[in-house]
């Protein structure tokens, strides 16, 4: 599959602080890709480099094919982004509000219409910016990227300000946005939000990827099985540390944390009764994202 | 694309309050001064029963020429210049430092990046702004001149003469403003806001009239004078005082002596050199526009 996106060791200095550092990153067609990372790790900057807003300090980004720097209009053409906070006029409504990009962007009325039903703000329409609230406001913020039907999607924290219901409404509409074949790049911090609707994810700390893949396949990694017991935890534990695939055991109030397969729970099971140890439920522990994001921001240097 | 981005830049400017404020202010400011005129004429001529000579009669007249046709288009230009300089100072301020203050220029960019076109459209539909704002004024004159006009027993007349020259005066006021809606969007795309915009402007106007307080320098010999006749208020006011004289007023009369073609820089001057000033402001402007980062809102 072609990359949408594609950087090349692309950096970005503001004086002495490096924004972003060397950034190699693939995005292929399609896909729904979650950008993480801590505040000031530099997600907007990239963003921003992308969307040609922010120049380089060295290296080349790529988008739909283009050379950003050098052909940014055509490239942008295919692009729909809301970057950092939803920015609209606050003294026009929502409708004359996407009627000032559509114009800009020679696109008739029916664009807006279709761009606010996919939204679920068309009974809104009409209200002043200023009066909606933080969830609308987002909201109009995705219709104005979706406005002319792009290829490409660049969300920066678009589930900000949604309630429940309208989070759960957006995962849907992302989802079927990439179902009709659209790439939607997203940055967030709901790290939730980004395991449930995200095939890959780059996790970004100072400027650089400190991790990158299948959503899957990093949550792989951190595999182990969880064991409930109603005593001997030391002992169970000192036990365990002898088998040579445990790797590790720790105690965790009255459960026991194992780093072993998963497909040995049995085993481990009858192990454990063998020594006269009951074990009153074992299950698979799967590290979620947010760990995986916590681990690796806070230890990675 | 230019046309597609002007009438996006028309639906923000017309649609946004502080326009119409603007608008309603320089209106009214306008009648108000004219109807201040139409009392001092008024006293002094005894139209309201008694009589009170506040100037001296060749003055009285520059006024009352004020009040009928053709002088009131030249009433009228006279006020675009001043008030309606202030106007479009803030007009441009707002439309440019708001875009950074609310975040909007991102959003914009990142669909459309080319900043030169967008920037252009801008500052076009300010000055398509600016020309309906003298339009309404004019049409704001012809009321006033049938009412004053008719009060104090003369509105004047207009013929073909007077009718060619509108639109050419029309046009000499819209570039006078230009250096001023120029240095606006320069100082607002400096200091990405509306308050370095407005400031900028306010302060360019007002050492304008503080140099125009040194009219006394034209009538000194060599390099001072020289120098005085290049400033930005000279040349302006050459422009000025000609749409004046071209409807039959004379500003060294009413206003001050040394609003005087005699002494003023001639038009070809004055317009080659608001052209410098313009180009030298307008492509800073462009400069910083084109070459900053946009980072996150203001």
């Amino acid at each position: 599959m072609p990359n949408v996106i594609e950087t090349h060791k692309l950096s970005k200095r503001f004086g002495q602080r490096i924004a972003v550092d060397s950034l190699d990153l693939q995005v292929a067609a399609g896909e729904i890709y979650g950008f993480l990372g801590p505040n000031g790790a530099g997600k907007t900057t990239t963003i921003a480099m992308l969307l040609a807003l922010v120049k380089p300090t060295s290296g080349q980004a790529f988008v739909l094919g283009y050379d950003i720097q050098k052909n940014a209009s055509e490239a942008l053409q295919g692009v729909g982004a809301m970057v950092e906070a939803p920015a609209f006029y606050p003294y026009l409504s929502g409708w004359d509000n996407l009627r000032v990009f559509a114009s800009a962007a020679g696109l008739p009325n029916s664009a807006i219409e279709r761009a606010l039903s996919m939204v679920d703000l068309s009974t809104r329409a009409k209200d002043k910016f200023r009066t909606y609230s933080q969830g609308m406001k987002q909201r109009l913020g995705i219709a104005a990227a979706l406005l002319h039907d792009p290829k490409l999607i660049i969300l920066d924290e678009p589930t900000n300000g949604l309630d429940p219901a309208g989070t759960v409404e957006l995962r849907e509409l992302i989802r079927s946005l990439a179902a009709d074949g659209r790439t939607v790049f997203i940055s967030s911090h709901l790290l939730h939000e980004v395991e449930h609707i995200c095939s890959r994810v780059a996790i970004l700390k100072s400027g650089k990827i400190v991790r990158e893949g299948a959503v899957a396949e990093l949550l792989k990694r951190d595999q182990g099985l969880l064991l409930d017991l109603a005593s001997e935890h030391e002992r169970a534990a000192q036990l365990l540390r002898q088998l040579a695939w445990v790797a590790d055991v720790r105690v965790v109030g009255k459960q026991l944390e194992v780093e072993a397969p998963s497909e040995r729970a049995a085993e481990l099971n009858m192990f454990l009764a063998q020594q006269g140890i009951a074990v009153s439920g074992i299950r698979a522990r799967e590290s979620s994202l947010e760990e995986l994001f916590l681990e690796l921001t806070q230890t990675t240097s | 694309m230019l046309i597609k981005l002007l009438k996006a830049e028309w639906i923000k400017l017309v649609h946004r309050p502080m326009t119409k404020t603007l608008l309603l202010i320089f209106l009214l400011m306008t009648a108000l001064i004219l109807s201040l005129y139409f009392v001092v004429v008024g006293l002094a001529l005894g139209s309201f029963g008694f009589q009170v000579a506040l100037f001296n009669p060749v003055q009285i007249e520059q006024y009352r020429l004020q009040l009928s046709f053709p002088g009131m288009f030249g009433a009228i230009l006279g006020q675009v210049n001043g008030i309606g300089g202030i106007c479009a100072i803030i007009i441009t301020a707002g439309a440019i430092g708001s875009e950074y203050n609310w975040g909007t220029l991102r959003a914009q960019l990142a669909r459309q990046p080319n900043r030169a076109m967008y920037l252009t459209a801008k500052l076009i539909a300010i000055m398509l702004l600016l020309l309906i704002a003298i339009l309404l004024a004019q049409a704001l004159g012809l009321v006033l001149a049938f009412v004053f006009g008719g009060l104090l027993g003369s509105v004047g007349s207009v013929n073909a003469g007077d009718l060619i020259n509108l639109p050419i005066a029309i046009l000499r006021s819209l570039y006078v403003l230009l250096p001023y809606v120029l240095f606006t969007a320069a100082c607002s795309i400096f200091g990405r806001s509306v308050l370095a915009g407005t400031a900028g402007g306010m302060i360019f106007l007002t050492t304008d009239l503080v140099l125009g307080g040194l009219s006394f320098l034209p009538n000194t010999d060599g390099l001072l004078a020289f120098v005085y006749s290049l400033l930005v208020q000279q040349n302006i006011n050459s422009l000025v005082v000609r749409n004046a004289y071209s409807f039959g007023l004379d500003p060294s009369i009413a206003l001050s002596r040394f609003l005087d073609l005699a002494i003023l820089p001639s038009q070809l001057q004055a317009v080659i050199v608001i052209a410098v000033y313009c180009l030298s402001f307008g492509a800073t402007a462009y400069y910083w526009f084109l070459k900053r980062d946009l980072t996150g809102a203001a």
